[in-house]
């Protein structure tokens, strides 16, 4: 049998997670609130993408929900509020965003910020398959901020949970705390360390070799630069899908949304009225994945 | 974990984490003050996202100056794709913007650099992870050459030169090599018997005149004059009783796997030069019959006779068709390809704007968006079909007013582009359909409907025109089919006699005589679909005008009766009338590179040698022309109506039938890995008197790679240029470029005084500079024309697209602006002056044409706008010609296994071998139908480096549906071992002793047809880094992760007859993926 919409909604079997560990996730936060992030002024980007392309009503998504972030980011950071809708009857099940997050953060072995969940149901000759990309649900009430022993991750005020890597100790409390699974733990390991071996890194062997290349590369997360060359953070500590904060800063929308094949992946200002995402969210029937949670994100899905 | 003290955390990591632990983890958390970082008021907030300690760093890869626009080659969809480049290194790829497989609809084509900057297109998986191909720790850098037995994958380095000179001059090579210690090797020099092009262009003409004799007697006289006019010559030819084999030039052989324009234009061009006619590509592994197939249906009446067929083929115009039938395509994962395919159907799947139904024996990932599944039996596919046509015919459902248009005036009368010879009249004699009426042979009272007209060909040959007869009101008319006059609209179903006792039948007729040999429950038991779903997707397919199409690809051309299995689908189309139409069926249109506006002939081969004979697969001329002919069934098969027929190749050479080979090289192929039955391969490989020189190019030591004598290592598609051409679902006309954005992997080498990395254009330039190759140096493509680097050929390509295709250069891109060229040129300061040098560049192409080859190559090609594709309900590049639903050239053409002329229209076929036996023996024992499908995470052989796309899927597994592993006592990620009747062993053999066995994990689902089983392609490697190999004594160990899963195309039946290769399609050439019966065997 098929998944009603209530099941996929409650089944943690999407999620890819254990069950949360920490029960009551979305309990009210002790901790501090102010984390000095950036706001006012200093937030607001006059962002000048596509000025001279002309809008057009068939234009694809992505340009409409590109014009959209550029009205978000001349706003001041506190007053955006991101959101995202996943609408599965439009995925494909390519997992490009899991991959275009992975190439776009750098992210090592073991460390995913966007899996795509496959489901089949149904029986031969109806057989059904679905699919789910399960990015950070940036909760309203975040179970993984309050567990932190040392207030490296918080909620920002535009609704996007962040980690400072240079805080972060690698207790890995959030990653059980997060009943979504969406924290994943960066053990420092190579995409290459198994290949090659025997070859060196001698530039003018017969073969390539482990010779630096992309990995090697800083990340720009939180608009940092982020390098594994010497070992430094992330590696060590807990990690998570951020919308691409480094990406909106520079008018571009999260790598998930950019790489969608299908379209299926809508991101925007929830606060913008005339947003795609924001008129997605009013018009369709869109639930929040293990919305019984009290967790309340940011992220929605459409069946 | 590491245990460095931060610099902006007092407290180290670990001295932390141990006090977490004594105090009891979570709660220790109180006792820790914030980390230093948030109190940093007066530091610079360059992007203001995160206040910390941490300086803010640019975001490198949203800058123009690290953005470069290329074409992807992960798959031969080739979509646009936006390398951004941090530190001259390639970190990330993304969708290019102004290409139209990204974007739906593209960016404008002007709109500025700049201005497009922020937008990433969305490509693939694959695609994003190309990176990992170009950066891969196992790509070569130096020239290999054999130091063991071939497949012992032992190598010794050798300088370029070294390695070009040993191959042109030959010799006792590997003279270091236990048993080839006296083995002499022809070189190339000693190959290229004939290079007097005069004597050459007579020669051909000679063997042409052999071929066109029809007389046995006459033909053997004809031999014989042709050997005392050359007396002086014999030397020069493979074998002189058979001069019609051709000069010992086609003992040299050129393969490829993926070859694309440009490196094609390099790669022939070599051909060419060495003056063989054999240069074969790998078609008929991919989806062969499907292109052959419309090649016959595309021919065109002109002289009398039908010629000039396309080798392409049609898809459906997915942005707007209402409904679509996709047969043996998924085009979420596949089928050309996901990004520009699912970017136009996902949002009218979910308006309801569109509806598809989806005919595999799997349950892909495009069915479960489709209306209806269509779990069709393998190998079925024509029985699905025919049915449907029953059904259209019988109740009227088909475009009558398409279908009566007998000429193209009529074509224009009722507002189409295309015509069909639906209502021609074909002769049938013992109840066969075969040629078409001639008017003039119709004599009626004595006189002939139409009296013959003496014509000239569009090149000026004289011929006798004597027309076409349709009926039109019970009355024969003749007509000129290129008629844009007298518009004839026939009498659709035709079945008489003519005045003169000719029994005649219309096209349509016999199409639906053909659909009428079973009823339509009886052709959906065979086709394994429910009879109600069969007329429900017919009726829906039917009732959507000109905006619904049938859509196939490999699923329906991969099996020995994939001729007909794409006729009767296109077919179906012909029957919707939606050849042209928006919504409809539509063919590909690409810019030209190659000079068509007269700027750059690049075509132009001065001194090249004339190339004749039969090719060493057989391709292109009727075995009973030949020399060589002895009746049926002839040795191996003959393949007039198709080329590129990769499964040939190898396993020719191994029966030296036509002729021995002495020379073999491949680019960019892995025919043993691909291949169905592909271990064929390698023991002929592996036989230095079968393949005594075998040259490779390829980027690392691959699978096939692995057999040679030699491999050149390669730029990879990140490194190097190319025109990556469309696909028939983009109605636009495009031209993407491929061009090196990142520097190359291999080390350099000099050619005719240039320096460039080695790749396969540096071992042609190389090969050409050595034995003074016409149409290479100086003088290239002519007087101060040279082609001394790529750049001489690739440039001048991208000039050409730049200024057009009109002489008077009208259709001249715009010049890039001051700003656009300093981005040009600051995007490629790291790559190496070898590879990118403006000045050097610029005088390639003259300095009037530099700024417009700039604009091109900032944009990763050209595109037209994309309203520019439609014009009103119509394509704006449409087909516009004549479709033969009956074909009279494929009729003509007999099966060189049976000695039977091929059906020439659309028919359900079994599945048989070369000899046209049902393998029936085969199937003895073995209960289960083993198919083959795509995931996106893998193409075939060249995408297993990609370890982001292993991370995703680590191993394919085989799938088999719960009702066979119940019945057989499976569960669900059990290991088991594939067997067929022609691979009992289970296991590929690799040569030198090595093997590998075809054991692969259960997967138990309900998403495969009982009775099939599938495995994903692209698993179960044995060398692209899969395995160790020694080079110059030292070992280099594979990664277990790429010999991961199954790959058992090993277990595909191998001709009973032929022995050395797979089953195939005697017609379109393809091989036969989807017929194969197996058993499971536990482990």
């Amino acid at each position: 049998m098929a998944m009603t919409r209530a099941e996929f909604v409650k089944a943690t079997i999407l999620t890819g997670a254990a069950a949360a560990v920490l029960s009551g996730a979305a309990r009210r936060s002790r901790r501090r609130t102010d984390y000095g992030d950036p706001a006012g002024e200093e937030t607001v980007r006059e962002i000048q993408a596509l000025s001279a392309v002309k809008a057009d009503e068939s234009e694809d998504l992505l340009l409409t929900m590109q014009r959209d972030l550029a009205r978000a980011m001349g706003k001041p950071a506190e007053r955006r509020q991101w959101g995202m809708v996943i609408d599965r009857r439009k995925c494909v099940g390519c997992h490009a965003c899991t991959i275009g997050c992975v190439s776009e953060n750098k992210l090592p072995p073991g460390v995913v910020y966007r899996p795509v969940l496959t489901e089949e149901s149904g029986r031969f000759p109806d057989p059904r398959m679905q699919f789910t990309p399960r990015p950070c649900m940036q909760c309203r009430t975040p179970p993984c901020v309050p567990v932190c022993p040392v207030n490296a991750t918080w909620k920002r005020a535009d609704g996007v949970t962040v980690v400072d890597y240079d805080k972060c100790i690698g207790c890995r409390h959030c990653l059980t705390a997060c009943p979504y699974g969406a924290r994943t733990s960066d053990f420092g390991h190579s995409y290459r360390a198994g290949a090659a071996l025997g070859a060196g890194k001698d530039v003018d062997g017969a073969l390539q070799g482990r010779a630096a290349s992309y990995e090697e590369q800083p990340n720009h997360e939180y608009g940092k630069a982020w390098s594994r060359a010497k070992h430094g953070s992330p590696i060590g500590n807990a990690r998570k899908c951020h919308f691409c904060l480094h990406r909106l800063e520079a008018g571009q929308l999260p790598v998930c949304v950019t790489t969608c094949i299908g379209r299926a992946t809508y991101f925007g200002d929830l606060n913008d009225d005339m947003a795609v995402i924001t008129r997605l969210v009013r018009r369709e029937r869109a639930e929040q994945l293990l919305a019984h949670r009290g967790t309340d994100p940011s992220v929605y899905y459409i069946s | 974990m590491t245990n460095e003290i931060n610099p902006r955390n007092p407290i180290s990591r670990r001295k932390f984490l141990a006090g977490g632990a004594m105090l009891g983890g979570g709660l220790a958390a109180a006792a820790v003050a914030p980390a230093a970082g948030s109190d940093d008021g007066g530091q610079r907030r360059g992007n203001a996202i995160l206040n910390s300690g941490r300086p803010d760093a640019d975001y490198d890869l949203a800058k123009a100056e690290n953005t470069l626009y290329s074409a992807c080659l992960q798959c031969n969809t080739g979509c646009g794709i936006k390398c951004k480049v941090q530190d001259g290194v390639v970190v990330k790829i993304d969708g290019n913007p102004y290409n139209p497989w990204t974007l739906v609809p593209h960016l404008p084509y002007a709109t500025s650099f700049d201005d497009a900057l922020p937008v990433d297109g969305a490509i693939c998986p694959k695609g994003q992870a190309g990176l990992q191909t170009a950066y891969d720790p196992y790509r070569l850098r130096k020239v290999l050459k054999r130091a063991g037995k071939r497949g012992e994958n032992k190598w010794v380095t050798i300088p370029f030169a070294d390695a070009v000179a040993e191959i042109c001059e030959g010799g006792t090579l590997f003279k270091d090599v236990p048993g080839e210690e006296n083995r002499h090797v022809d070189g190339l020099r000693a190959l290229m018997a004939l290079t007097d092009p005069a004597l050459a262009e007579q020669m051909a003409a000679d063997v042409k005149a052999i071929w066109d004799e029809r007389e046995k007697a006459k033909k053997i006289a004809r031999v014989a004059e042709f050997k005392n006019r050359y007396a002086a010559h014999l030397d020069k030819l493979i074998d002189p009783d058979h001069p019609d084999l051709g000069p010992k030039n086609n003992q040299i052989v050129l393969a490829w796997g993926r070859l694309k324009d440009g490196r094609g234009d390099f790669y022939k061009r070599f051909a060419a030069a060495l003056g063989t006619t054999n240069a074969h590509g790998h078609t008929t592994v991919c989806q062969g019959s499907l292109y052959f197939t419309c090649k016959a249906i595309s021919e065109q009446y002109a002289g009398g006779k039908f010629s000039d067929g396309q080798k392409f083929y049609w898809q459906a115009d997915t942005e707007n068709a209402e409904f679509i039938l996709f047969v043996g395509a998924n085009l979420f994962e596949a089928n050309y390809g996901p990004p520009n395919r699912s970017a136009r159907l996902t949002q009218n799947l979910v308006s309801g704007r569109t509806k598809i139904a989806v005919a595999d024996p799997r349950f892909s990932k495009l069915a479960s968006k489709a209306w209806k599944w269509l779990p069709l039996r393998p190998g079925t596919d024509a029985a699905l079909a025919m049915g449907m046509i029953r059904w259209i015919v019988e109740e009227k459902r088909f475009d009558a007013r398409f279908l009566a248009c007998a000429n193209k005036a009529a074509a224009a009368a009722a507002g189409e582009s295309s015509w069909c010879n639906a209502t021609w009249l074909v002769a049938i004699k013992d109840g066969v359909p075969g040629k078409f009426v001639r008017a003039a042979d119709l004599l009626i009272d004595g006189q002939p409907l139409k009296v013959a007209e003496k014509r000239r060909t569009n090149d000026g040959k004289e011929f006798e025109e004597r027309f076409l007869v349709v009926m039109a009101g019970g009355k024969p008319i003749a007509i000129d089919p290129n008629d844009e006059q007298t518009p004839v609209f026939g009498d659709l179903f035709v079945d008489t006699a003519l005045p003169d006792g000719t029994l005649v039948k219309s096209g349509l007729q016999i199409l639906f005589e053909s659909a009428s040999a079973h009823t339509v429950d009886e052709w959906s038991e065979m086709a394994g679909v429910e009879p109600r779903t069969l007329i429900e997707v017919a009726h829906e397919l039917t009732a959507h005008g000109k905006r619904a199409a049938v859509d196939i690809h490999r699923g329906s051309a991969q099996h020995t009766n994939g001729f007909y299995n794409v006729l009767a689908w296109m077919s179906v189309n012909i029957l919707l009338g939606n050849c042209d139409a928006k919504g409809g069926m539509i063919a590909a249109s690409t810019w030209d590179t190659k000079g068509k506006g007269g700027l750059f002939k690049l075509d132009a081969h001065p001194g090249k040698t004339t190339a004749f004979g039969v090719s060493s697969i057989r391709h292109g001329v009727d075995y009973e022309k030949t020399t060589l002919f002895a009746g049926y069934p002839a040795k191996r098969n003959w393949y007039p109506l198709s080329s590129d027929v990769y499964e040939e190749i190898i396993p020719s050479m191994a029966d030296a039938y036509p002729y021995p080979v002495k020379a073999l090289f491949m680019y960019m192929g892995a025919p043993t890995y691909s291949l169905p039955a592909g271990h064929t391969n390698i023991e002929t490989l592996c036989d230095t008197a079968k393949v005594p020189l075998f040259v490779a190019s390829d980027i690392l030591i691959g699978a096939t790679s692995m057999y040679a004598d030699y491999i050149f290592p390669d730029t990879s598609y990140l490194e190097r240029w190319e025109f990556q051409g469309s696909h028939p679902n983009l109605a636009n006309k495009v031209q993407p470029v491929r061009q090196p954005v990142m520097a190359p992997i291999p080390e350099e080498c000099t050619v005719f005084g240039q320096r460039m990395p080695i790749s396969l254009e540096a071992m042609i330039l190389g090969v050409a500079e050595r034995l003074r190759l016409p149409g290479f140096g100086d003088q290239g493509f002519g007087p101060d024309l040279p082609l001394r680097h790529p750049d001489d050929l690739y440039l001048r390509g991208v000039a050409n697209l730049a200024f057009g295709e009109k002489p008077d250069g009208s259709q001249s891109v715009p010049d890039a602006n001051g700003r656009e060229i300093e981005i040009f040129l600051q995007a490629r300061r790291h790559l190496p002056s070898s590879v990118f040098d403006p000045e050097r560049w610029k005088t390639i192409v003259g300095a009037t044409m530099w700024p417009k080859v700039v604009y091109v190559l900032n944009r990763g090609g050209r595109f037209e706008d994309h309203a520019l594709g439609y014009k009103g309900d119509r394509i704006a590049h449409p087909y516009a010609k004549l479709l033969n639903l009956y074909q009279e050239k494929t009729a003509g053409v007999i099966h060189a296994g049976t000695g039977q002329h091929h059906p020439g229209y659309a028919c359900y076929l079994p599945i048989l071998d070369f000899a046209g036996e049902k393998p029936d023996e085969l199937r003895k024992g073995y209960d289960l139908a083993l198919i083959t499908h795509r995931v996106i995470t893998q193409t075939k052989s060249r995408t297993i480096a990609n370890a982001w796309l292993s991370a995703i899927l680590p191993e394919n597994g085989i799938l088999i549906h719960p009702a066979d592993a119940a019945r057989l006592g499976f569960h669900n990620g059990e290991t088991v071992k594939v067997v067929s009747a022609t691979n009992p062993d289970g296991a590929w053999p690799l040569g030198a002793g090595r093997r590998k066995p075809m054991e692969g994990k259960l997967v138990v689902t309900q998403t495969v047809r009982p009775g099939v089983v599938s495995f994903a392609l692209g698993f179960g490697h044995w060398a692209t880094g899969a395995s160790d190999v020694t080079i110059d004594g030292h070992v280099i160990k594979g990664e277990a992760r790429r010999a991961a899963g199954i790959h058992a195309n090993a277990a595909m039946w191998t001709d009973p007859t032929l022995k050395n290769t797979c089953m195939l399609d005697p017609v379109g050439g393809s091989v036969s993926f989807y017929d194969t019966m197996v058993r499971l065997v536990k482990v």
